[in-house]
């Protein structure tokens, strides 16, 4: 075959010397006109590590964010559960104190005054003058026939564990002393708790020493009683739930 | 001419496939590495937005923290195991628990009166009982030791007869103490009851009943703030 200068083969010099000058001219082209910096290089560099412990940290961050999120959506519908028994329990804990004689209550009810007989004669018999606590004892029991609610003697709540007493003359309620004039208060409906009261069958005694004595025993019916609430503790030492 | 033209335009040809080629070159590294390749100026402004970003991002964990260890304060049920703890108190006094522990057991045989009965209960209670019950039922503050006729003890309303057995949880000691002492309330029941027979016993270990009857309804009683 014969080698033509005239064919393609002419333009290959040509062609090539076009393809560097087309690729310099477009190398030359992206290059920044002109770079402010010095290292421009290194800059670069340090940039791009920048940004890619940035991301990184935000990669980090976005993830215990996620995580925290979840805890504490766990945390707050635990905490609702609570909320929602801490609701019934208090609820419950109050009806419990209302019934245990912790909670100051009011109502209609009546009051029982006792006290000792003015009369003083040396020729009275002094025990019969005188108001028991096994008197304050009677009266209260009854009281509790009658379906009474609440029960204070001279602002000492009776509670379960409460007992009358006495040491020596005074009477004790609530290991607090009593003086007379005893004041018995009861919540309840007045005209039942009066009606029991009244019954000659109950309470013979301070009857007939109010009739002999002159010992006093009153009764009165009253629209609205505040009875304290019992401000002493209630101690289970050896009391223990269940078996 | 004709050649020559067409020398021309291939050398075009040729040049512009040369800067493609570049081109084509700088796009490919581009989405290498855009970060080398990205100018300064878009490298800073992909910094501050990070920071910004990243910034704004640690606020909110560390509100997030802040809630998580309220919330892990308040989900320690101390409250809750406070309240639950105090209920149970006040349920065993209400006789509304069934209880257990250590205490006296008296027995009461022959002849004796509900009063009697019932001032044993304040003696026991005076010296310190915690719960109480009489034959098997368990007392409450409300509970009523009553005599609808001679010879008849009934408790909340339901009627028992002899011997009576009293149990009280608390200290057997000061219990039994209180109730033997000379010219106490046992001593003075023996003297007054012929053929009274009464037994103090101590226990180590009671187990009281739950209160089965209805709790009290509060009608007219109401509680004040």
């Amino acid at each position: 075959m014969e080698f033509k200068l005239d064919g393609i083969g002419r333009y290959i010099p040509i062609l090539v010397i076009a393809l560097i000058f087309g690729a310099l001219l477009g190398l030359q082209w992206k290059s920044p006109p002109a770079r402010l910096t010095t290292a421009p290089g290194t800059e670069l560099e340090s940039g791009a590590l920048t940004i890619k412990r940035l991301e990184a940290e935000q990669e980090e961050l976005k993830e215990s964010i996620g995580r925290t999120r979840e805890a504490l959506d766990e945390y707050r519908r635990e905490l609702a559960d609570n909320m929602e028994m801490l609701k019934e329990i208090n609820a419950e804990l109050e009806r419990q104190k209302m019934m245990a004689g912790l909670l100051t209550v009011e109502g209609p009810g009546v009051q029982v005054t006792l006290d000792d007989s003015s009369i003083q004669s040396a020729t009275a018999d002094s025990n019969g003058c005188l108001i028991h606590e096994y008197d304050l004892r009677d009266v209260v029991n009854l009281l509790w026939l009658a379906g009474s609610e609440a029960i204070a003697v001279n602002g000492e709540r009776i509670v379960a564990t409460s007992s009358i007493y006495c040491v020596g003359s005074t009477v004790m309620v609530n290991d607090t002393r009593l003086s007379p004039p005893y004041l018995i208060q009861a919540v309840g409906n007045s005209i039942a708790q009066e009606d029991v009261l009244r019954n000659p069958a109950y309470l013979e005694g301070i009857k007939r020493r109010a009739e002999l004595y002159g010992v006093q025993f009153e009764v009165n019916r009253t629209g609205t009683l505040t009875l304290p609430a019992y401000k002493g503790g209630f101690p289970t030492n050896y009391a223990q739930l269940g078996e | 001419m004709k050649s020559r033209s067409a020398q021309l335009s291939l050398a075009i040809v040729c040049f512009l496939l040369g800067l493609l080629l570049v081109a084509q070159f700088r796009t490919q590294r581009m989405t290498d590495s855009s970060l080398l390749s990205a100018s300064s100026a878009d490298q800073l402004l992909i910094i501050g937005s990070l920071v910004e970003n990243n910034a704004r991002l640690r606020e909110e964990m560390e509100t997030l923290e802040e809630q998580l260890s309220e919330y892990q304060q308040a989900a320690r049920r101390t409250v809750l195991e406070g309240l639950v703890e105090e209920l149970n108190k006040v349920r065993i006094i209400n006789g509304l628990v069934e209880v257990s522990g250590a205490g006296v057991e008296v027995s009461l045989d022959g002849p004796i009166g509900v009063l009697d009965v019932q001032d044993l209960i304040n003696e026991l209670r005076n010296a310190g009982a915690e719960s109480l019950a009489v034959n098997g039922e368990r007392l409450t503050l409300y509970s009523v030791i009553a005599s609808p006729e001679d010879g008849v003890m009934t408790i909340n309303g339901t009627q028992f007869s002899r011997p009576y057995v009293l149990q009280a949880i608390g200290d057997p000691e000061t219990m039994e103490t209180a109730l033997l002492r000379s010219g106490g309330l046992i001593a003075t029941l023996e003297r007054n009851y012929e053929g009274l027979v009464v037994s103090v016993i101590k226990r180590e270990r009671m187990v009281l009943p739950v209160y089965k009857k209805e709790a009290i309804e509060f009608l007219y009683a109401s509680p004040v703030e």
